[in-house]
C-alpha cells in the first residue's frame, strides 16, 4: 500500500496542471466572484458560502477528470492489475493521494476565504474539516463516474454523478450552518466522519468492479 | 513445475468466437509462441492466461500462485510526461533500479535519458517498456508483439535474453509474426469461425 501511495503521489507531483489546475480555479472563482458584482449592495454574507461550495464542486470536478483514464489508455492499469491482483488498493491509494495534494488545500483555500461569509478566525478549523470531508466524499463519487466512462471519455461518467452529490451539497449546507449559529457543530461532524468513512471503504470496491470490467 | 494450465477455453466477443476448447500446460523453462493471422485472438489469449480477461468458456488454473509474471501488452505502460529514469523510478525498487538503468544504457538510450518519453521515438518507447520485463526477475514472460519497432539489433539482444531465460527456468509466451529465434512449442489460432 505504502508503494502504491508513493508512486500515486509522485506521479501526480509531475502532473503539474493536475493538481495545481484545480487550485487555481478554487482562488480564482472566489477572488473573482466579489469582483464581478458590486458588494456594496449585496450582503456577501447571506450567500458568500454557496459560492464556495459551488466552486469546491467544480474543482473536484475537473480534478478527478483524469483520474483512471490516462492509466488504462497507457496500459498501467493492466500492469498494476497484474501486481496487485485487483483495484481496490490502487483506487483507494488515488483518492487518499488526490484528497491529500488536492483536498486539503483546497478545504484550506475555502476555509481561509470563509471570512467573506462572516465565519469568524477560530472558526476556520472548523469550516477546513467540513470542506476537506465533503472533498473527499465528492472525490469518491467523482472517481466512481471516472471509472464508470473510462473508454469514452471520463467527463461523460463524471457528469452522470452530479446528482449523487446533491446530499454532500445539502449535509454541508446545513453543517455550515451549524458554525454560523454556534450549535449542532459535533453531531453534523461526526455524521459527515462516519458517512466518509463509509464510502471511503465501499467506494473503492465498486469501481474496482467497474475498471475490471473496462479491462476485460 | 507446472505453471499454468488452461483447460478448455473458449472465447467470443460480439459472439464472434475467437477460438473453442483450447487445453495447454505452461511449465518451467517452456516456451510457447501463438501464432495467428490478424484478429485471431492472439492478444486475447494473453489477456485470458494472464487473469485480465475472462474467458467466455473454460479456465486457467494457476499452480503457483506466488510465480511473478512480466508482461509487456500492445500498451506500453509508460508515463509521457516522465523520462526515462523517472519511469523506472516509478517502477522499480532501488535495488532493481540499478539493474533497470543499466539496461537502459545497454539498450542505447543513455542519450535520451532527460528528455520527456513523449519526446522518444517508438522504438525508444519501446525499449523503455521492454525493460520492465528485461530488469525484473520473473518465474513467467508474457509478451505481445515484442519485436515490434526494434532494431536488429535489439531484436537479437532481446531474443538471446529470453533464450537465456528460459534455459534458467522462466516460461515464455508470446506472440510474433516475426520469427523470435528461439526454440518454442507452437499454438496455431485461427480459422475458427462457427
Amino acid at each position: 500500500m505504502l508503494k502504491l501511495l508513493r508512486a500515486e503521489s509522485y506521479k501526480l507531483r509531475k502532473k503539474l496542471r493536475s493538481w495545481l489546475g484545480p487550485l487555481l480555479i478554487m482562488l480564482l472563482v472566489l477572488i473573482a466572484f466579489p469582483l464581478s458584482i458590486d458588494i456594496s449592495q449585496f450582503d456577501l454574507n447571506k450567500f458568500y458560502f454557496s459560492i464556495i461550495v459551488v466552486s469546491l464542486l467544480m474543482t473536484s470536478f475537473v480534478a478527478t477528470e483524469g483520474m483512471f483514464e490516462e492509466d488504462f489508455e497507457d496500459g498501467s492499469l493492466e500492469q498494476e492489475f497484474l501486481v496487485e491482483k485487483d483495484f481496490y488498493k490502487i483506487v483507494l491509494s488515488k483518492i487518499m493521494i488526490y484528497v491529500c495534494m488536492i483536498g486539503i488545500p483546497i478545504g484550506f483555500i475555502g476555509s481561509a476565504f470563509s471570512f467573506a461569509n462572516g465565519v469568524d478566525a477560530e472558526e476556520f478549523p472548523k469550516v477546513f474539516l467540513l470542506l476537506t470531508l465533503s472533498n473527499l466524499l465528492l472525490f469518491n463519487l467523482f472517481a466512481f463516474g471516472n471509472a464508470l466512462s473510462i473508454n469514452k471519455g471520463a467527463m461523460l461518467g463524471i457528469l452522470s454523478t452530479l446528482p449523487l452529490t446533491l446530499p454532500v451539497i445539502i449535509l454541508l449546507g446545513r453543517a455550515v450552518r451549524t458554525i454560523q449559529f454556534g450549535e449542532g457543530f459535533f453531531e453534523i461532524l461526526i455524521l459527515m466522519i462516519g458517512i466518509s468513512l463509509l464510502v471511503t471503504a465501499i467506494m473503492p470496491l465498486i469501481i474496482s468492479a467497474a475498471l475490471k470490467t473496462h479491462l476485460d | 513445475m507446472q505453471l499454468i494450465s488452461a483447460n478448455s477455453i473458449g472465447h467470443s466477443i460480439n459472439e464472434k468466437k475467437l477460438f473453442h476448447d483450447l487445453s495447454f500446460s505452461i511449465f518451467s523453462g517452456n516456451s510457447l509462441h501463438i501464432k495467428g493471422g490478424n484478429g485471431c485472438g492472439k492478444s486475447t489469449l494473453l489477456r485470458i492466461i494472464l487473469g485480465i480477461t475472462t474467458p467466455s468458456k473454460g479456465s486457467i488454473e494457476y499452480h503457483n500462485q506466488d510465480a511473478v509474471i512480466s508482461y509487456l501488452g500492445h500498451k506500453n505502460a509508460i508515463k509521457n510526461y516522465l523520462t526515462p529514469i523517472e519511469n523506472l523510478e516509478l517502477l522499480f525498487n532501488n535495488s532493481q533500479l540499478s539493474v533497470a538503468l543499466r539496461w537502459l544504457d545497454t539498450l542505447g538510450m543513455s542519450k535520451v535519458v532527460d528528455e520527456l518519453s513523449a519526446n522518444l521515438s517508438f522504438g525508444q518507447q519501446k525499449k523503455l517498456a521492454l525493460i520492465r520485463v528485461l530488469a525484473q526477475p520473473s518465474d513467467l514472460i508474457i509478451l505481445d508483439e515484442p519485436f515490434v519497432g526494434l532494431d536488429n539489433a535489439t531484436r537479437d539482444l532481446l531474443s538471446n535474453f529470453l533464450k537465456e531465460k528460459v534455459l534458467d527456468g522462466a516460461s515464455l509466451i508470446l506472440t510474433s509474426h516475426i520469427e523470435p529465434l528461439i526454440d518454442c512449442d507452437v499454438l496455431e489460432l485461427g480459422g475458427y469461425n462457427a
